[in-house]
């Protein structure tokens, strides 16, 4: 597969529990790489991994992954990915090395090729000195070292990681960030990682797919999207006020609070008129520095501010005046 | 370290006194860390080598693989292989130690006939070996008799097999591993449950055919004996076919609706010795045996009385109702086990 194919592309896929529409016409193009599956609780990510893993069917629209029907080539489907759930799926009785054995046999791998591959991807996440100890022994981060090594035993080309640092501590998590980024950059595989961790997100995943209420809000490279919110941060010792006056005139967007402004940065000039503007009225540039949305950011104002529609970078970036007004005072003119 | 101030530390060490009054300076202690006579005279510092042997750096290399996956059998065959040789090795399903102590005590005791009826052909007597031997009566008897096989043995190792079986997948969330992965719920029901009637199989039907064998063997039946008395093991084997069923079915029926193994467990045991305790009492109290449709055990007793051919001792109807009413019940755990199955998640549980 070539690195511009798509592993999951769908057409107007929904499904629908009765009267509940879980997923409502979702057309996704996901590139081969990392992408960050997001959306609040109830927003259909569990649904939407169900209906691309095979395992329920759709009530309409189409959808393949990894060039696989997802109606119909679902165990095809399954055998090329590997799939790290949220929540415990281990025996805490058995050792660690024939859990992850056992999930290769699962997979049709000979029990002698799967041993010996259960010692290379447990070695890989870090539990080579740990692999006979029984997983009921094991830390929350060893267990899910475990299910990554589940999940990688047949060396996927798609590893999809519900929530992999969930309830880990700073240093389980680190290294489990680490180790699906070096799956990524030196494995070359692709990742699928639905996560509420947005920093862990935007560490591993370059893409992203935001969905809400079953639809999806937005999807895109990440740094893209982020430039909906992009500004310039300075803080200004004297007229402040003619300082911002002064930009406003030359059609600067400007939000202040105190000595503190954000001007929108527009272009490569920004900096320019920004400096231009200073010296003209008398005022210190004491800090100058560019503020780039977090992804946390990102979520609050597609959410809240650009409705629910499909929303791609392009579309994003065409209004961004209400996505920068959700941070803003409302004598400031924010407030949505 | 130059000469110069080895000298200046070495004078400072040799000529400073330190009473009880002197200041508290610190000097001391490096008087007496840098002053030492021995080796500073070389100005060589003394500094202890590094003994620490070469130790482990974790290196995360990530290793692609190019194998091919097996086709569905294997991965059934997995599943098989996970469940039945967990009973005897490591590295497979871990059976508690309890339910392997419990299947080897019942398989023991389940070759109690076996061992009559070799002692009563060492010792040559007759009556022993009507007692004991191979006959219509006793073919039944080791599937079907009540005490103690349906009461201590089998039920209570099926009770210890299915406790878990289904029910720890959905506690644990390792149904999940089974989901994810190219199998489908039929496969995963139907090797579990395959899994579960292979090991009681072991126990109910291996020492029938043992029984059978060690009779030709040990009394040195001809052809015409086999030939006549074939039929009869192969009764009594079909019955026990059908017993290891109901077992299973009844049993996995309850795993697939629980989380624990304990409800399971005391559950099939209810339903076997409860069902025939209270047909017992409406037949004892009101002379009606048709409570003994709803007992599992006596039903599977009567299709094996009319199967092996003994005398029965279900008088007041048919055979065939008992048959019926083993399908119905069959049927409605197998209807209770698919569809608890096929509702199982994967993404959470």
């Amino acid at each position: 597969m070539s690195d511009n194919e798509y592993i999951i592309e769908t057409t107007d896929l929904s499904k629908s529990y009765g009267p509940h529409v879980a997923l409502e016409n979702l057309n996704l193009k996901v590139r081969k790489g990392a992408t960050g599956l997001l959306g609040p609780n109830g927003a259909g990510k569990s649904t939407f991994l169900k209906t691309i893993l095979g395992l329920i069917q759709a009530t309409s629209g189409e959808g393949t992954v990894l060039g696989h029907d997802i109606r119909t080539e679902g165990a095809a489907i399954r055998s090329r990915i590997g799939y790290m759930p949220e929540y415990d799926a281990l025996n805490p009785d058995m050792e660690a090395i024939y859990q992850v054995k056992y999930s290769g046999e699962l997979l049709g791998m000979n029990p002698v090729v799967a041993m010996s591959r259960a010692h290379e991807v447990l070695q890989y996440v870090g539990l080579g000195e740990q692999r006979y100890r029984n997983i009921g022994s094991f830390s929350t981060g060893m267990k899910q070292a475990t299910k990554l090594a589940c999940s990688i035993i047949h060396d996927p080309e798609l590893i999809i990681a519900d929530e992999p640092s969930n309830g880990l501590d700073a240093t389980a998590r680190e290294f489990m960030i680490s180790t699906l980024q070096n799956m990524v950059n030196n494995g070359n595989r692709s990742v699928m990682m639905a996560s509420h961790l947005m920093d862990d997100v935007e560490r591993v995943c370059d893409q992203m797919v935001l969905l809400h209420k079953g639809k999806l809000a937005a999807q895109g490279r990440i740094e893209d999207l982020k430039d909906i919110d992009r500004e310039i941060e300075i803080h200004v010792w004297g007229n402040a006020s003619k300082l911002e006056e002064k930009m406003t005139s030359i059609g600067l967007e400007v939000r202040r609070e105190g000595r503190i402004m954000r001007v929108l940065h527009e272009d490569e000039d920004t900096t320019t008129k920004i400096l231009s503007c200073a010296a003209e009225v008398g005022s210190q540039i004491r800090r100058m520095h560019e503020y780039e949305a977090s992804l946390e950011d990102l979520f609050i104002v597609i959410m809240e501010n650009l409705g629910y529609e499909v929303k791609t970078s392009e579309d994003l970036l065409r209004g961004p005046v209400q996505s920068r007004q959700v941070d803003a005072p409302s004598h400031m003119g924010g407030g949505s | 370290m130059s000469e110069d101030n080895i000298e200046s530390v070495d004078s400072v060490t040799d000529e400073k006194s330190f009473s009880e009054n002197a200041p508290v300076t610190g000097q001391g202690r490096m008087d007496a860390a840098w002053g030492s006579r021995d080796g500073d005279e070389s100005a060589t510092a003394q500094v202890s080598s590094n003994q620490a042997s070469v130790g482990y750096v974790f290196e995360q290399i990530y290793k692609p693989w190019n194998g091919t996956l097996n086709p569905r059998w294997m991965r059934n065959w997995a599943i098989l292989r996970h469940h039945v040789l967990g009973i005897f090795r490591k590295g497979h399903r871990p059976w508690g130690l309890p339910t392997k102590l419990f299947m080897v005590l019942v398989f023991i005791a389940s070759l109690g006939d076996v061992g009559l009826t070799l002692l009563s052909a060492l010792i040559g007597s007759p009556e022993l070996h009507s007692m004991w031997g191979v006959n219509r009566d006793n073919l039944y008897g080791h599937v079907f008799g009540f005490f103690p096989r349906n009461m201590l043995y089998y039920p209570i190792l099926a009770a210890l097999l299915v406790g878990g079986i289904i029910s720890e997948d959905r506690y644990h969330g390792t149904s999940a591993m089974y989901f994810s992965r190219p199998i489908s719920r039929f496969d995963y029901v139907m090797m579990k449950y395959i899994s579960v009637a292979i090991i009681q199989a072991f126990v109910v039907l291996l020492t029938l055919m043992i029984y059978y064998f060690v009779e030709i063997i040990a009394m040195g039946r001809g052809w015409a004996w086999i030939i006549d008395t074939f039929p009869l093991f192969l009764a009594a084997f079909i019955g026990g076919i059908i017993l290891v069923i109901t077992y299973t079915s009844i049993g996995l029926g309850l795993s697939s609706v629980s989380r624990g193994k304990f409800f399971p467990g005391i559950g099939l045991v209810a339903i076997v010795l409860g069902s025939k305790t209270l047909a017992v009492l409406v037949s004892n109290l009101f002379e009606r045996d048709i409570m003994y449709l709803l007992s599992p055990y006596d039903c599977l007793a009567h299709v094996g009385q009319a199967l092996v051919g003994t005398q029965t001792t279900y008088d007041q109807y048919s055979w065939t109702w008992s048959f019926a009413s083993l399908v119905l019940m069959n049927g409605f755990f197998l209807y209770i086990l698919s569809s608890r199955v096929a509702s199982m998640e994967v993404t959470r549980e």
